[in-house]
């Protein structure tokens, strides 16, 4: 009998534990891969201290204040040391990471770091099953809904009283600003979403000084290049992203103008997906990419890390895409194609009323805090004190000092050791033209998955513009309505 | 002397309780919990603030252009795989099988081998077979003249009108090995003397594989089939990874659809609703599959012999009854 009992006792205890397991085999592998990352930055921390003098005065007033918290801080984010070789925003804020979490020994700062993509999905699911971290990256377009579902803290005073407060660019708070408060420190840099990227030397010998800057004029070096047997400009919209964060828009503006893209923002009723100027911003999408032989015959099928190495090979005499696609052509290609290298904005169309110099920027990540940190005022204050000093000047003057971009703290730094190209690629950021929003940056998913769908098959022709705008309006609608 | 080693059936119960709890806990659990979600609009956030709405979503999916492209695409794949992967595995087969083909064992393995790498890797794969400007494909059509560059070549993962086609071609080639060894297996247990004296007999290859094998091997073609269906009503990783649905919607699939819905626009509600969506798609196709391959597997003699007897015990019957009518008049 003893027997019996014992094994339908085991048996369920074994149910039990496997059950058990089901649940725990998250946690536990993300406490195995934060103790990885977390010697990962260990070992980084030395050495960056070592290398650049600055780090010691960000370290200074990063531990300057006294913490009285001691204890963990779950903190996730999507800078992974794969993403930092080259990329400065993420280098920069690994850097400033780490030398946060060696200035607070009492702190166990417990980091969970995903691939971008991954970590989308994983911060989503965390936010549906009410457990997020008590700091992570809030992306743009989900500070509305999080901040009216009470998940974020309203950061407001901490960002107005914060010591750095006078250098912060309040430029780059639009995604994160709420009914007028704040949920958000813009963390990152700033960079463009829509630059062309052009061999100057290929233009030259088709008799083009510099990029052309009308449509009209791109269109008219179409033969030459094809008769060299390459195409005029790569693009890839294989994901069907692309044709929206890199180019409509920021193609978009010339026929909207900014306040359009204010009004969809705020969901003011005011702006619609069916307005004329937008629809003609469309028929120029698609004219472009169906009615001409500018760009690259399999644009639809391939994707901008696909196109862009036909620009490095020579196939393309322009590409255009992001400032990601940007740091990866400049870190691939060969000393002479570099010598070469220049960047233009988007050409300008002949009909649109807006036509400017338009670049879209903007900072899609700011650090947020849960709100239920705010239950523990220490924690709190220090919860605040990481997001501050991770995207204050510890990190700006090195992004800036190393890779000439900025962040949300205004940081002065010496230009003079870059090379011609990082130079202009700085002022295509931040000094030359007019910065825009960045339309996937607001408003919500469902609608940008619907406008890129849609826009893909126009770009095939096999959508008109009109049914396009009429599509992503009702998604928008949905959306409001909700 | 058995009885006395043999568990109670206590034991046995509460063993066989451990697999059927984690299969109730994978299965059940997620299945109803989608159910439940389905009435709810949730966008996203804990489910807290989920506000409930009835049959709203259900109202949504029946009219949802894309969902129902989608579940056409699927059909499609269902009938591409079964004729593709289960057709060609069983011709295949019989060509194996002949006493012509030397080293069989190396054809098993090498026809197998493709069904044991990731849909994802095989995705990228053929991403790049069928890449215009460096793809084998254009390549090939290139050295034989047919087209002038691979510049000027097809982009064949943008051609809309046969993209459903152009990404089967993968999924059939990837799977015709697995059906392969199933039908081999059933193939092999077929008594080597039937087909030796009807080999004497005068019967052709072709006559042999229609009216001896195939109806030996039919039930193993129903599990096959089954198995195609069930397959394909959930395919999704290659199609990700090769167009992304795309062109436009033109090779959206139910399962990337429904993931997409949830965890890219964030509508879960409404994503949980097109998980039922499949479910009871993916159960009627199943299901009726099942009746139609019954219907179809049954002998055109068995069909006829049973309305014969069918017909026959009508006649009885009627005759009975007015015997008894008869009986009871004379009563």
């Amino acid at each position: 009998m003893k027997k019996k009992l014992l094994s339908v006792l085991l048996a369920s205890a074994m149910v039990i534990s496997l059950a058990a397991c089901g649940g725990g085999d998250d946690k536990d592998n993300n406490n195995s891969s934060n103790n990885n990352n977390q010697q990962v930055e260990d070992n980084n921390t030395p050495a960056n201290n070592d290398n650049n003098g600055t780090s010691d005065d960000g370290n200074g007033a990063a531990g300057g204040e006294d913490l009285a918290y001691t204890g963990e801080i779950t903190f996730m984010h999507y800078s992974t040391s794969e993403e930092s070789e080259g990329n400065g925003g993420s280098d920069a804020f690994r850097r400033a990471i780490a030398n946060w979490d060696a200035a607070h020994p009492d702190i166990t700062l417990n980091q969970e770091v995903l691939a971008n993509a991954d970590f989308k999905t994983q911060i989503a699911t965390y936010a549906n099953a009410d457990s997020l971290p008590d700091v992570f990256m809030l992306q743009g377009m989900n500070a509305a809904s999080w901040a009216d579902q009470g998940l974020i803290l309203d950061l407001t005073d901490a960002i107005n009283n914060s010591p750095y407060a006078t250098n912060y660019n309040y430029e780059r708070m639009t995604p994160f600003t709420v009914g007028g408060k704040y949920y958000a420190f813009p963390a990152l840099t700033g960079l463009t979403c829509t630059v062309v990227v052009y061999d100057a030397q290929m233009w030259a010998d088709a008799g083009y000084s510099s990029f052309p800057t009308t449509w009209a004029e791109v269109e008219a070096a179409v033969d030459y290049f094809e008769g060299q047997g390459i195409d005029t400009i790569a693009f890839g919209n294989g994901g069907q992203w692309q044709m929206n964060s890199d180019f409509i828009s920021c193609l978009g503006y010339q026929y909207t103008g900014t306040e359009w893209f204010d009004h969809i923002m705020a969901g003011d009723g005011q702006a619609a997906f069916t307005d004329d100027s937008f629809v003609a911003a469309l028929t120029e999408t698609q004219r472009l990419f169906h009615d001409t032989q500018i760009f690259n015959s399999d644009f639809n099928a391939v994707t901008n890390e696909d196109a862009r190495e036909y620009f490095i090979a020579g196939d393309a005499a322009a590409f255009i895409g992001g400032n990601w696609d940007f740091s990866y052509i400049k870190a691939s290609v060969d000393a002479d194609k570099y010598a070469n290298l220049k960047v233009a904005v988007l050409p300008q169309v002949a009909d649109g009323s807006y036509v400017n110099n338009y670049q879209n920027i903007g900072m899609g990540y700011g650090v947020a805090i849960n709100a239920k940190v705010a239950n523990d005022p220490d924690k709190l204050a220090a919860c605040i004190d990481l997001a501050r000093e991770i995207t204050g000047p510890d990190f700006a003057v090195y992004v800036g000092e190393n890779y000439a971009e900025q962040g949300f703290y205004k940081a002065s730094f010496d230009m003079s050791s870059f090379d011609q190209v990082t130079v202009d690629f700085y002022n295509f950021n931040y000094v030359d033209n007019i910065a825009t929003e960045i339309y996937d940056s607001y408003v919500d998913g469902s609608v940008w998955g619907t406008l890129n769908a849609d826009m893909q098959a126009m770009c095939n022709g096999e959508m008109d513009p009109a049914t396009v705008a009429a599509n992503a309006q009702a998604s928008y609608e949905a959306f409001l309505g909700n | 002397m058995l009885n006395s080693i043999r568990p109670k059936n206590r034991v046995i119960f509460a063993y066989l309780l451990i697999p059927v709890a984690l299969f109730a806990f994978t299965v059940f659990v997620p299945l109803l919990a989608a159910l439940f979600y389905s009435f709810f609009e949730w966008k996203g956030g804990p489910f807290r603030n989920a506000t409930p709405n009835g049959i709203a979503n259900y109202k949504e999916l029946l009219q949802d252009k894309v969902f129902w492209k989608a579940f056409g695409n699927n059909m499609y794949l269902v009938v591409a795989c079964i004729i593709g992967q289960i057709g060609i595995a069983f011709v295949l087969v019989m060509v194996i099988n002949s006493k012509l083909v030397k080293l069989k064992g190396v054809h098993r393995t090498f026809g197998f081998f493709p069904s044991t790498i990731s849909a994802v890797a095989l995705g990228f794969i053929w991403t790049i077979i069928y890449h215009q400007k460096y793809g084998l494909i254009n390549w090939f059509l290139d050295k034989i003249g047919v087209i002038d560059g691979t510049r000027n070549g097809k982009v064949w993962l943008n051609d809309t009108a046969h993209i459903m086609l152009i990404v089967s071609i993968p999924l059939i080639w990837q799977y015709i090995g697995y059906y392969m060894v199933i039908i081999l297996s059933a193939v092999s247990a077929i008594d080597t003397e039937i087909l030796e004296s009807a080999e004497i007999d005068g019967a052709t290859a072709i006559q042999r594989a229609r009216y001896i094998v195939l109806p030996l091997v039919k039930s193993t073609l129903l599990v096959c089939i089954t198995l195609c269906v069930a397959g394909n009503m959930k395919a999704f990783d290659n199609i990700m990874i090769m167009t992304k649905g795309g062109p436009g919607n033109a090779s959206m699939v139910m399962a990337l659809y429904g993931y997409t819905t949830s965890f890219q626009y964030n509508r879960l509600g409404y994503g949980s609703c097109i998980s039922v969506g499949i479910f009871v798609c993916s159960l009627a196709v199943i299901g009726g599959s099942q009746l139609l391959m019954n219907w179809l597997m049954t002998d055109k003699y068995d069909r006829i012999e049973k309305k014969l007897q069918k017909k026959t015990d009508k006649a009885m019957k009627k005759k009975m009854k007015e015997l008894q009518k008869g009986g009871a008049l004379n009563g």
